[in-house]
């Protein structure tokens, strides 16, 4: 445990907190289920009172529905896949290129100040700006979906790897090197840890935004998964398949956002943001 | 803690995995790999760049019925879902082959891609009456003939495109001001709401849009199309003049099997029908009801010079195309 004893502990409340959390959870998972339950109803009445027209809005029970039927085709899977497999190995790449790429910046003020300008300038740059790039260079593969995908998950992971670097404390890094740890063990032990909540932020965050990113490109350029579905659809005039296809992204959107929390909880177990008991 | 945080990236890579794999077998869109990648060592591949719309019926039911296997090709067909992929798709050589309408593929030619058509791909069924696109207005609108449309908003899926092209000629020769036409971009599906939103006056809707709407009370002021000439062209297969010149013996191959195709869809419209099914999401009934483009081999020169001639004097050319360097 090396590692939590460099790394600024800061003092966590007492035993009261895991109380206060088991009491509140109920309540605010009642509460989640009453915010779905009340946006599907008023998704219902808007077509059934004839505020949109349900030939263009079918209404949410006639679109589950469609989406139940979905549930029980293999091309539906299939796309989920391809989908996934866009969404996994884009946040793969960028997740590997922005650490290797941050810690390498980020331990060099001198790079650090030499690469500012151009991170700054080529961040803000909208991914589906690149659309016409990504099929110039590879077509409706999946290869233009990837390419929309780390362009912009990597800025997310970087500029967090970035501020985590930077966040080292200046005295546990002295200390370690007074107790003779190399630049590779300092790295490992002093370095990693404090960046490793910034980079958990940054890959979750990036976890989203690679989604949208995946569906994006399906969708435009027409590269296989869910989003090519949806367009499908739509030109189809299949209007309720179309919105179930929809609603299956935004079911994605969520288990992502689960499965990241969960890996966000088990690799910072034993950080102060996270951990509910003081380990002395 | 360590180990921990090994077992979750484990796991995490593992469901990731698990997604690769569910995600090999391709049988959605594309719906051409089977029965094809059976003798595929001998088969020269060929990629073709299409929409998934009922003008691209022609190469599917071509491929299913082994014309192209018969020249030693074996088709690759990939959809993109519009025009904006196609031609980038093919000067990038992602596609050797790609479908689009011909006002694109001129538009192309006309900014310096030297792009050449191999094949054609739709034109107008040449019927008043019974074609696959339309201009659309509800039900008790004061516009009665294409004239009217002067001064109203107009729907079409891309502006500078075939639509309004068509759309622009057909109202000056009905008598109207093309030019005070007003052009508003929806993409087809989205058209009909627009529609009955009246958020435009007139929508210009192809099929299967087009007999749904019409079913649903909708009037058809004009047909553009055959209106422009009732031999009229409308999309067709298309590379790049290095593709042809490089590899000429695949280009004729690809050519013939697709002149077949075309010459089979045209006899066989229940098929048509059947196999528009596999690609696209168009249910049972309204494949039943749509109207089919007429699939032919040769390209009307005329219609595609009076096609060519009104983009230029419309400013969607800077000049007329020369139909002989375009045209196979």
């Amino acid at each position: 445990m090396s590692s939590t004893t460099l790394t600024s502990g800061g003092a966590a409340p007492g035993a009261e907190r895991p109380r206060r959390q088991a009491r509140k959870m109920p309540t605010k998972q009642l509460l989640g289920v009453a915010g779905i339950l009340g946006f599907l109803l008023t998704w219902e009445l808007i077509p059934r009172l004839g505020i949109i027209d349900a030939r263009y809005l079918p209404p949410a029970s006639e679109v589950i529905a469609a989406l139940l039927l979905d549930f029980g085709l293999t091309a539906f899977w299939v796309s989920v896949g391809e989908t996934m497999k866009a969404w996994f190995l884009g946040l793969l790449i960028a997740v590997v290129a922005a650490v290797l790429l941050g810690f390498i910046i980020g331990s060099s003020s001198f790079l650090r100040k030499a690469t500012n300008s151009t991170v700054e300038f080529l961040r803000p740059i909208p991914s589906v700006a690149l659309i016409p790039l990504a099929v110039l260079l590879f077509g409706v593969k999946i290869e233009s979906s990837l390419l929309l995908i780390v362009y912009a998950s990597f800025w997310q992971i970087l500029i967090q790897v970035l501020y985590g670097v930077a966040d080292v404390d200046m005295v546990a890094n002295n200390t370690a090197k007074t107790y003779g740890l190399g630049p590779m063990a300092r790295i490992r032990y002093v370095v990693f840890p404090t960046a490793l909540p910034y980079l958990m932020t940054g890959v979750r965050l990036a976890g989203a935004v690679a989604l949208v990113l995946a569906i994006t490109a399906e969708l435009v350029i027409g590269s296989p998964g869910l989003g090519r579905e949806i367009a499908l659809a739509q030109s189809g005039g299949a209007i309720s398949g179309m919105y179930a296809l929809v609603l299956a992204t935004g079911l994605i959107g969520v288990l992502i956002n689960m499965l990241m929390r969960f890996i966000e909880k088990k690799t910072l177990a034993w950080h102060s943001s996270v951990r509910s008991e003081v380990i002395v | 803690m360590k180990r921990r945080f090994i077992a979750v990236l484990a796991a995490a890579s593992v469901l990731g995995l698990s997604a690769c794999g569910s995600g090999s077998p391709s049988s959605t869109g594309g719906g051409t790999a089977t029965g094809t990648a059976g003798r595929a060592s001998d088969l020269t591949k060929v990629s073709v760049g299409v929409i998934p719309i009922v003008d691209c019926a022609p190469i599917y039911l071509g491929d299913k019925q082994g014309f192209f296997k018969e020249e030693g090709l074996q088709l690759d067909i990939q959809t993109a879902t519009g025009g904006a992929a196609i031609v980038p798709g093919i000067v990038s050589g992602s596609f050797d082959f790609a479908f689009s309408n011909l006002i694109s593929v001129m538009v192309a030619k006309d900014k310096g891609l030297d792009l050449k058509f191999v094949a054609n791909g739709a034109s107008t069924t040449g019927e008043v009456g019974k074609d696959i696109g339309g201009v659309v207005v509800p039900a008790g609108s004061d516009i009665q003939s294409a004239k009217d449309l002067a001064g109203k908003r107009v729907s079409v899926n891309n502006l500078s495109n075939i639509g309004d092209t068509t759309i622009k000629s057909v109202v000056e020769k009905d008598g109207g001001d093309p030019q005070s036409v007003k052009f508003v971009e929806v993409a087809f599906p989205d058209a009909p709401a627009a529609l009955a939103n009246k958020q435009v006056d007139a929508a210009w809707i192809l099929e299967p849009f087009l007999s749904k709407a019409v079913a649903e009370g909708g009037k058809v002021v004009s047909w553009n199309f055959v209106e422009m000439s009732p031999e009229l062209d409308i999309a067709g297969y298309f590379t790049k003049a290095d593709t042809i010149k490089g590899k000429a013996e695949l280009t004729e191959k690809f050519t013939r099997a697709m002149n077949k195709s075309l010459e089979y869809a045209q006899l066989h419209p229940q098929e048509v029908r059947d196999i528009v099914g596999t690609y696209t999401k168009i249910d049972e009934a309204a494949r039943a009801k749509i109207v089919l483009p007429q699939y032919r081999v040769e390209f009307n020169k005329d219609a595609f010079n009076t096609l060519g001639e009104a983009a230029a004097k419309y400013g969607t050319l800077t000049k007329a195309p020369n139909a002989d360097e375009l045209l196979p």
